[in-house]
């Protein structure tokens, strides 16, 4: 008997994506259930759009983006400007993000700051740590974790811990994320798939 | 202190506080001041313009505030476009009491503030809203967090749309009603100053909706005691209050973080 193939949990066709008008496509690809996915590329090739197109954040022009049955998708975009003031604590953003907060020492150090008073690896690590428990109610397979340069102000004291953080996702659950950082890549075993190889696919 | 004449005047004003507080700091969190003032400016050339054709005041104030409130939703421009609306309003408003007697008495009160002459039928509007409140409030609170999140976005569901429009017209009766009032200075003054004071002081979400309460309750009490004795109007003395107590908070965080 041949082992059955993954199913996909994220699955275009032929899709053009843009914002008012299509910028990337068409672009094929299967993104296999439980898959560690890296999409790489050079800047402003349509990495991030990609991305905000699976939440809704961009438009779909033509062709079919679809998802998995009963999946939900958490994000975890580039940038996050933080207001000042911003009176919201870690607890209030886990909460807001309807994430349980890991019992990493260096995340529970954050729940009880204020936001606007975090450095900005802390702000990253705390963020980062949401996305990934975001939704952790629901089955590993149906969680779609989407994480847009996620090592982007990750300094030396939290690096580790957002390696660990990823390191210990269920194994069913699917990542798709984009980095330039080759070295966090490896860290975390992630695949890299090189985003041009989907484009102009049938 | 408080004869028969303005107990209701002092229950309608504290109850309306305590609503403006609260949608005050839900306004701070969506990050819409501008369209607060525009609202505000809108509700109140509604309620002028009411006096012109002796129409009721609420619902053609907050039809106008509906509208504008609608409008302004539609862009994502959250301060040129809401400015412009506001100076409309203005501009609406001078023209129409320039142009007609009532409509310049109207724009007074409005300015002014009616507090004192506030009666069972403010009271019974600003109790409704208020019990409305207290049923909403779980639902906003939902709304106003899940706005803290983009371009994040959670694995759970965002608040429905139709919990996303009561919101907005929860939003609209709010500052339509309590400009009607406390007077469009007062009102506004209400709505953003102790959110703001608060910001500062506040550990986190929870602490900011409490300290806005405390902010905007003792503005009141306090702009309350001192307008009626030195015989002056109370939305004025109620806006120099709420400065003076935004400032403080501000000073006391500032004292308070290394």
């Amino acid at each position: 008997m041949t082992p059955q193939p993954a199913l996909a949990i994220l699955r275009a066709q032929a899709v053009h994506l843009g914002f008012h008008r299509p910028v990337l496509g068409p672009l094929s690809l299967e993104v296999p259930t439980g898959a560690r996915w890296a999409l790489t590329g050079p800047n402003g090739i349509g990495k991030s759009l990609l991305l905000k197109a699976v939440t809704g954040q961009a438009r779909i022009h033509g062709g079919t983006l679809e998802l998995g049955p009963s999946t939900r998708v958490s994000l975890l975009a580039q940038d996050h400007s933080r207001r000042d003031p911003w009176p919201l604590c870690g607890h209030d953003w886990f909460r807001a993000m309807g994430a349980a907060a890991p019992g990493q020492p260096r995340v529970q150090a954050l729940l009880n700051r204020r936001l606007d008073r975090l450095s900005g690896g802390q702000w990253q690590l705390l963020r980062l740590a949401a996305a990934l428990h975001s939704g952790i109610h629901q089955r590993p397979q149906e969680r779609l974790i989407l994480l847009d340069e996620p090592a982007n102000h990750l300094d030396a004291e939290v690096r580790g811990d957002a390696v660990e953080l990823i390191a210990t996702l269920p194994t069913d659950a699917t990542l798709v994320m984009t980095s330039h950082d080759d070295d966090f890549l490896r860290a975390v075993g992630a695949e890299n798939h090189p985003l041009t190889d989907y484009l102009n696919a049938r | 202190m408080l004869g028969d004449l303005l107990f209701l005047p002092f229950v309608a004003g504290l109850l309306i506080t305590v609503v403006l507080a609260l949608a005050g700091a839900g306004l701070f969190l969506r990050g819409s001041v501008w369209q607060a003032l525009a609202l505000g400016q809108w509700a109140a050339t509604g309620g002028v313009l009411a006096s012109v054709f002796h129409w009721p005041v609420l619902p053609v104030a907050l039809a106008l505030g509906a509208g504008v409130m609608a409008l302004l939703q539609r862009s994502p421009d959250r301060e040129r476009l809401p400015l412009a609306v506001f100076l409309a309003g203005l501009a609406a408003v001078t023209l129409l009491a320039a142009n007609f007697a009532q409509a310049s008495l109207a724009a007074a009160a409005w300015a002014e503030g009616q507090l004192y002459f506030a009666g069972p039928r403010e009271l019974w509007a600003v109790v409704a809203l208020g019990l409305a409140s207290l049923a909403l409030a779980p639902g906003l609170y939902r709304v106003w967090r899940h706005a803290q999140l983009a371009p994040d976005v959670p694995a759970t569901p965002a608040p429905l749309a139709w919990l996303r429009l009561t919101e907005i017209g929860w939003l609209v009766a709010a500052v339509v009603l309590g400009s009607m009032v406390l007077g469009l200075p007062a009102a506004l003054a209400t709505l953003l100053l102790p959110a703001w004071g608060a910001a500062y002081l506040a550990r986190n979400l929870r602490g900011l909706f409490l300290w806005t309460q405390a902010i905007a309750l003792t503005g009141f009490l306090i702009a309350w005691s001192l307008s009626l004795p030195l015989d002056q109007p109370f939305a004025p003395v109620l806006v120099l209050v709420n400065i003076a107590l935004a400032v403080v908070a501000r000073l006391l965080a500032t004292r308070r973080t290394p």
